[in-house]
């Protein structure tokens, strides 16, 4: 369980990232965050595996406050929390087995994993990641020759291999075009009702917060102005949300996606 | 017709101007200055330079083949101290690279002291090197190899500071975000997107160095320069001829090899 107690975020140059949220997240839960740019979307995913860290308040994880945690103990709640970026941050040059067995560098000794010597176990769960998100075939390829949606899959199967109790995902699919940002969206969901690992992700898209969440919570300048189950939202609650009248670039489309 | 709107022009600060104008003419004073305080009867060294060219052109171009296992030995040696020297530098730049990169040394005393490092090694010309260690540890190759090892660590230093500053951060903030220690980004996701152009380098640089230690011989430090400054000595141009060709033949092969496997590489 994770939950925001009073949590805000100032940053360095005076910036109010979070102001008083208090949010509590459950065990498998979809949550869905959307909010204008500059809103704190990212801010608040980033605060829950402490790549930034909040000024105030308290946020719990598994019920330790995880603010005051440094060295080991904040390596290993970053080794149960997986990420996604945007822009799948995987290693270029390297190929897609290698990238997905970097999911177990913070289950695995320095040394071992310096010379590369992960276990028969880890192999394995790296391929049946692979395998869990259709790109087994590339597994020798080299990141960089693969297409944005299949360098996703990747990202997502390196998550996977971390084995997290939750994944935090930022923009996942930003970078993607409509039937590939459905693919991937379809592959979170799937990951989240199979293995029961609570997920929350940055979207920019209301359509898409719609059809994936299972709650959604609406971000406007640091703060929480709307936090409920898909079923109470509506178009209003997003122009409340938004502040601003709903736009047609507010929505992905091609809802038609190719399955594969 | 309408009017094209330019940008306006970018404004140079009068300061600078001054600046500029003056140190243009103090280099032009210098070298005015220069060439009438030199005494040289031009036409007298003219003479002299078209006789040598007599005597000495045809010799270079008849190389004395005789001495070709002795040269041919010489140029071996020349190979493995730029071999040497540019593998210890290939090694010990790397620390210095690291240390000298601003994301991969997060502290600005510490980088300043890493870039100052490198700078102040690559100032030694490595004839100058040469001559130090040719005092240090005697006239024998291995000064040779020493010479060519620190010049090429303060180049290969800066190229490997320049190449980590190129990397993809995000890919590192990935790891850091899954619980990997700092050693293991350092394995998994600095060294993979490196390793290319590090070896690139390295290889380059053996290549400069293979012509850089055929000179070194001149100040006692080993390799084909030692009969270099025989052969000029004694006016043996013959033999001198041969040795320009084993050279030039040895220096382009390396060229040519290196070029090949570096394209290969990244
Ligand atoms: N490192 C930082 N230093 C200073 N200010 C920052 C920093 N990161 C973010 N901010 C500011 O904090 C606010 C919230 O940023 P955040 O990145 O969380 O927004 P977001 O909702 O993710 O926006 P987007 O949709 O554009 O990604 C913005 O005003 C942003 O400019
Ligand atoms: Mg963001």
């Amino acid at each position: 369980m994770i939950e925001f107690k009073d949590v805000s975020l100032v940053y360095p140059n005076g910036t109010q990232g979070l102001k008083d949220v208090n949010v509590k997240i459950k065990e498998g839960e979809f949550v869905v965050i959307v909010g204008l740019s500059g809103a704190g979307k990212s801010t608040f995913i980033r605060s829950i595996n402490r790549i930034v860290t909040p000024t105030s308040g308290a946020l719990m994880v598994d019920d330790q406050d995880i603010l005051t945690f440094k060295g080991k103990d904040l390596r290993r709640l970053r080794t149960k929390i997986g990420m996604i970026f945007q822009n799948y941050n995987l290693v270029k040059r390297s190929n897609v087995m290698k990238n997905v067995l970097a999911g177990r560098l913070g289950h695995t000794g320095t040394f071992r994993s310096i010379v590369n010597l992960f276990s028969k176990e880890d192999r394995s769960l790296a391929y049946e990641s692979l395998r869990r998100v259709n790109i087994e075939e590339k597994l020798y390829s080299r990141a960089d020759e693969l297409s944005g949606g299949q360098q996703q899959r990747v990202s997502i199967a390196r998550v996977l291999t971390q084995k997290p109790t939750y994944i935090l995902a930022d923009e996942p699919v930003a970078s993607l075009d409509p039937p590939t940002s459905h693919q991937v969206m379809s592959y979170l969901k799937k990951i989240n009702r199979e293995d029961k690992i609570t997920t929350i992700v940055n979207l920019h898209f209301i359509d898409m917060a719609m059809e994936y969440a299972d709650r959604i919570i609406g971000m406007r300048a640091g703060e929480v102005v709307f936090d409920g189950p898909v079923s109470e939202v509506n178009d209003q609650t997003f122009e409340q949300i938004y502040g601003r009248a709903i736009r047609e670039d507010d929505m992905r489309g091609g809802a038609d996606r190719e399955e594969d | 017709m309408a009017e094209l709107q330019m940008p306006p022009k970018k404004k140079n600060s009068p300061v600078k101007t001054i600046k500029r104008s003056i140190i243009a003419a103090a280099v032009i004073a210098l070298y005015i200055w220069t060439f009438l305080g030199i005494n040289i009867d031009w036409a007298r060294a003219f003479e002299r330079m078209v006789n040598n060219f007599e005597r000495v052109i045809p010799r270079l171009f008849n190389p004395d083949w005789d001495a070709f296992d002795k040269v041919m030995d010489a140029m071996i040696e020349t190979l493995y101290i730029a071999f040497a020297g540019s593998l210890m530098a290939a090694i010990l730049a790397i620390p210095l690279g690291f240390l000298a990169a601003n994301n991969m040394t997060n502290n600005r005393f510490l980088t300043g002291v890493g870039k100052w490092i490198l700078s102040a090694v690559r100032a030694f010309p490595d004839l100058i090197l040469a001559l130090l260690f040719v005092v240090a540890v005697g006239p024998n190759p291995f000064a040779g190899v020493l010479a060519i090892a620190i010049g090429s660590t303060g180049m290969l230093g800066k190229l490997y500071s320049e190449v980590l500053e190129s990397i993809d951060m995000k890919v590192v903030e990935a790891m850091e975000a899954n619980g990997a220690n700092k050693l293991q980004i350092l394995f998994h996701g600095v060294i993979p997107q490196v390793i290319p152009e590090f070896l690139s380098y390295a290889i380059y640089r053996f290549e400069v160095d293979v012509r850089a230690s055929t000179i070194l011989g001149v100040v006692g430090a080993g390799g084909i320069g030692t009969l270099i400054f025989f052969a000029s000595s004694n006016r043996n141009w013959n033999e001198m001829g041969l040795i320009i060709l084993i050279i030039i033949v040895v220096v382009t092969i390396i060229d040519f090899i290196s070029a090949a496997i570096r394209k290969r590489i990244v």
